[in-house]
């Protein structure tokens, strides 16, 4: 069993949750991942570790109310236990002295990238983060996210300064001044198509683009197969390979967004989560 | 000579389409009794030396026929300790029932119904007899998974009076038992009922807990274990390597089974985990696996299921009783063909697939026939849901985390003759060290590195 010790809603529809897991905590790294299990019935839901305390013995993850399963979890109340909790799982984002980084997060990213940000900032690297968020009123985790950067750039909605509608915008800027003002690398976690459109953007510049991949997932330890995916022509499991991958490298985004939907159902459309030429609607 | 072999009652074919419980429901006391009573004790104990673990096998049928159950019981755990599990699911008619000298006559002593007989009888009549227990040691193991060969390391080990702590990675113990084989073929509260027996012993199991993750191998040593075994299975799926296997509704049979089976998709929306099931399915694969997972899409709903193998009937190597039931649920079998392409139905659906005919050419370093392509042979069909059940090799996880365990080229971990690995304080068995093969071998295995991890802890 598995203690949550806080639970708090960032802004509507978007928690965090602390979680006492004292062989978690001890290993965890950035950009790795945890699996829980509400109850006996529940099913395996893949989060990005948002943050861990060692002394404390938790860990931390921010989730979106999407389905069933986190509404589910929405319900429960500090005191209550989760089931199961295994991880930290996958390999930790490639931490090194890389320059300048552009970090783009969007929904829980905004939160699970923290973690990859304090990293590359104690390495010596400049930051600076793009937060995209449909509107102002639902952008949650900002302070977290300005403390961990150098520099923070709101793509929120087109009202009020500095804000444009998606992260793209701010991102061509910084790329066009590239020549002048280098960027090293690009850090993405976000939706599939955020990730994708951004990895497209940044080919002509040859600046390396890491994205944060999350297929399907059963297991999360590579016995399933279900979270395969195409990178360099190579069959790769995102649960143990990633879920940081190259996002030059991916082949097959088409087939990555279809398989990411297999189960979901018009909830998910009312949400607003569709996009334009996403192949399954 | 009674060559009437007993069949067992099973549920009617139309019938068990439409539910995961169990196909075949076990004999009866009185049919125990007349099927028993077919055994010549014969003096030359073929039976016993055709069974991985050798069983005593006339002994526990000679107590069956004086009616003693309880008594059978006992000389079955002797050396299985999950007789329940291998009566049902043991390949008998290769191992005790083809070697039982009445198959000369080809009505073998049906040794595993009886096997199964005696575990249901002890778990529903009998009192379940715990052993007795060895003073404590002050010895400490570590057994790392809780397939059949952890859970018979585990037992053995704590019999002899060592503590011992079992690491699972699942949130449930019980390896491919739990996450692979079906509900229909082996209940899962069976298995959960060995799980208890050897949490009963004494044994701390510890869930959610990956080693090479949670602790490495070393940190087990550094910490306070005496001794390791490893028995983490070879979990690692295979895929075709053809255009399209990562289309959407191709699964690996890994992740439909465990969606299936572990996580009870079954029963889904009750359980929260769901599994999608196309009209018209192609399984690929002729073991065990396969079977297992054209039986499941029967069950949950596809109308037409399809296995595809590329040798011939003959050469499969899954258990004849299983082809056979899956024969009588209507599922279609294409020999001799193998899929080149998956096509996609536009929007990264599997739509159909390409196949190509092959022949059977000489025999292999295992003696089965090769299968060689015939050029030009190629053709297509429609499906849209695909299973790939090729095999398993072992997951490299621990391996990458222990540089100094000594694997194969197939990533299967290297033993001595007595479960022994490479590194000191190590042992192993199981599918982590066969690359895949049957419950009983793992077990048999677990035996034999209990008894040599024994022998070295009491030193
Ligand atoms: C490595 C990894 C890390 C993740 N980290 C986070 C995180 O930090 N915070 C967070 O809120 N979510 C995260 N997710 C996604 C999260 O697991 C899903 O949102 C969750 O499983 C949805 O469950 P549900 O029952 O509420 O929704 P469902 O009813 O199951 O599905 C609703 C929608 O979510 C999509 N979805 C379902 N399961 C997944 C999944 N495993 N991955 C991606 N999308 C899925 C469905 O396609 C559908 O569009 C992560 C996923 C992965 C693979
Ligand atoms: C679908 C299917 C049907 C089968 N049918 C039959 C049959 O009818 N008859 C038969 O005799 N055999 C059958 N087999 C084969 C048989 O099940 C296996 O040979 C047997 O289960 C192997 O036992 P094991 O203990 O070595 O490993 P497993 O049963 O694979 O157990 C290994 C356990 O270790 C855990 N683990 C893995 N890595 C780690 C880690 N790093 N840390 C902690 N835990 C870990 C796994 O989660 C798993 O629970 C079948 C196999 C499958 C897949
Ligand atoms: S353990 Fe398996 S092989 Fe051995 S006697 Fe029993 S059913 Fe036969
Ligand atoms: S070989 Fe067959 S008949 Fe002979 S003792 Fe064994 S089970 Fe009985
Ligand atoms: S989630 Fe099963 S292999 Fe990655």
């Amino acid at each position: 069993m598995f203690p949550i010790v806080l639970h708090e809603e960032l802004s509507p529809g978007v928690h965090r949750m602390s979680v006492k897991a004292p062989e978690v905590a001890r290993k965890c790294g950035p950009g790795q991942f945890v699996i829980v299990i509400i109850d006996e019935k529940g099913e395996r839901i893949p989060f990005t570790v948002s943050g861990w305390d060692t002394a404390a013995k938790t860990v931390d993850f921010v989730y979106v109310e999407v389905g069933k399963s986190t509404r589910q979890l929405a319900g429960l109340k500090p005191g209550d236990n989760l089931a199961h909790l295994v991880g930290p799982l996958g390999r930790a984002a490639e931490i090194d002295r890389f320059g300048h980084v552009v970090a783009v997060a969007s929904g829980y990213g905004i939160a699970a990238i923290v973690p990859v940000l304090d990293a590359l900032r104690a390495k010596g690297n400049r930051v600076t983060t793009i937060l995209q968020a449909p509107d102002v009123e639902r952008i949650f985790g900002r302070s977290a996210l300005e403390r961990s950067s150098d520099r923070l750039i709101l793509a929120a909605g087109e009202n009020g300064p500095d804000m444009t509608a998606s992260a793209t915008f701010p991102l061509r800027r910084l790329l066009a001044d590239h020549r002048g003002s280098p960027v090293d690398r690009v850090i993405v976690m976000g939706s599939i198509c955020l990730m994708r459109i951004i990895s497209e953007m940044t080919r002509p510049y040859g600046v390396r683009t890491m994205v944060h991949l999350t297929p399907l997932m059963v297991d999360g330890t590579g016995m399933c197969g279900a979270c395969r995916l195409s990178v360099d022509g190579n069959n790769r499991f995102a649960c143990v390979h990633g879920p940081e991958f190259d996002g030059h490298k991916v082949t097959g985004w088409d087939v990555l967004m279809a398989r990411r939907c297999t189960y979901s159902d018009e909830s998910v459309l009312r949400q607003g989560f569709q996009c334009r030429g996403c192949s399954q609607w | 000579l009674n060559l009437n072999r007993l069949e067992m009652p099973k549920q009617s074919p139309g019938e068990r389409r439409r539910n995961f419980s169990e196909v075949a429901t076990g004999y009866t006391y009185e049919m125990a009794m007349e099927e028993a009573s077919r055994c010549i004790q014969c003096k030359k104990r073929n039976c016993r030396e055709g069974c991985p673990v050798n069983v005593d096998i006339p002994d526990f049928i000679r107590l069956l026929q004086q009616g003693n159950v309880e008594g059978a019981s006992r000389v079955l755990k002797a050396k299985t300790s999950l007789p329940g599990i291998c009566g049902r699911v043991c390949p008998q008619e290769s191992q005790c029932e083809h070697a039982c000298t009445l198959n000369k006559k080809g009505a073998p002593i049906a040794i595993g119904r009886l096997e199964r007989f005696i575990a249901d009888w002890e778990r529903t009549e009998g009192t379940v007899t715990t052993p007795e227990i060895a003073p404590s040691t002050g010895k400490r193991v570590a057994v790392v998974g809780s397939g059949p060969s952890g859970l018979t390391v585990a037992s053995d080990l704590a019999i002899r009076g060592h503590a011992v702590t079992m690491f699972e990675a699942l949130h449930v113990a019980g390896g491919v038992l739990m996450y692979g084989i079906p509900e229909f073929r082996l209940p899962k509260d069976i298995v959960q009922r060995e799980v208890r027996y050897v949490a009963s012993l004494g044994v701390d199991i510890r869930l959610d807990t990956v080693i090479g993750i949670n602790y490495s191998l070393d940190e087990l040593l550094n910490a306070d274990y005496h001794a390791v075994y490893l028995a983490t299975g070879a979990g690692l799926p295979q895929f075709l390597g053809v255009p399209g296997e990562n289309l959407n509704m191709v699964y690996s049979a890994n992740e439909f089974l465990t969606r299936t089976n572990l996580m009870k998709a079954y029963l889904h929306p009750e359980y929260a985990t769901p599994v999608k099931m196309g009209k018209r399915v192609a399984v690929i694969g002729g073991g065990n696996v396969a079977m297992d997972s054209a039986r499941c899409a029967v069950r949950l709903g596809a109308r037409e299921v399809y296995v595809i193998y590329r040798r011939t009937r003959r050469e499969m190597p899954a258990r004849l009783e299983e082809v056979e039931n899956a024969e009588e649920e209507g599922i279609h079998f294409h020999f001799l063909c193998t899929p080149t392409a998956f096509i996609s139905d536009g929007r990264n659906n599997v739509a159909a697939m390409e196949l190509l005919r092959m022949k059977l050419g000489e025999p292999d370093a295992g003696g089965r026939r090769r299968p060689v392509p015939i050029p030009g042979s190629e053709y297509a069909m429609d499906i849209d849901t695909v299973v790939v059940s090729l095999g398993t090799s072992p997951n490299p996880l621990i391996a990458s985390t222990t540089p100094d365990l000594e694997t194969t080229r197939r990533g299967t971990v290297t033993i001595d003759d007595k479960g022994k690995t490479s590194k000191a304080l190590v042992w192993a068995g199981g599918d982590i060290v066969s690359g895949g093969a049957t419950v009983i071998s793992a077990m048999g295995e677990g035996r034999r590195a209990a008894t040599a991890m024994h022998e070295y802890l009491s030193r």
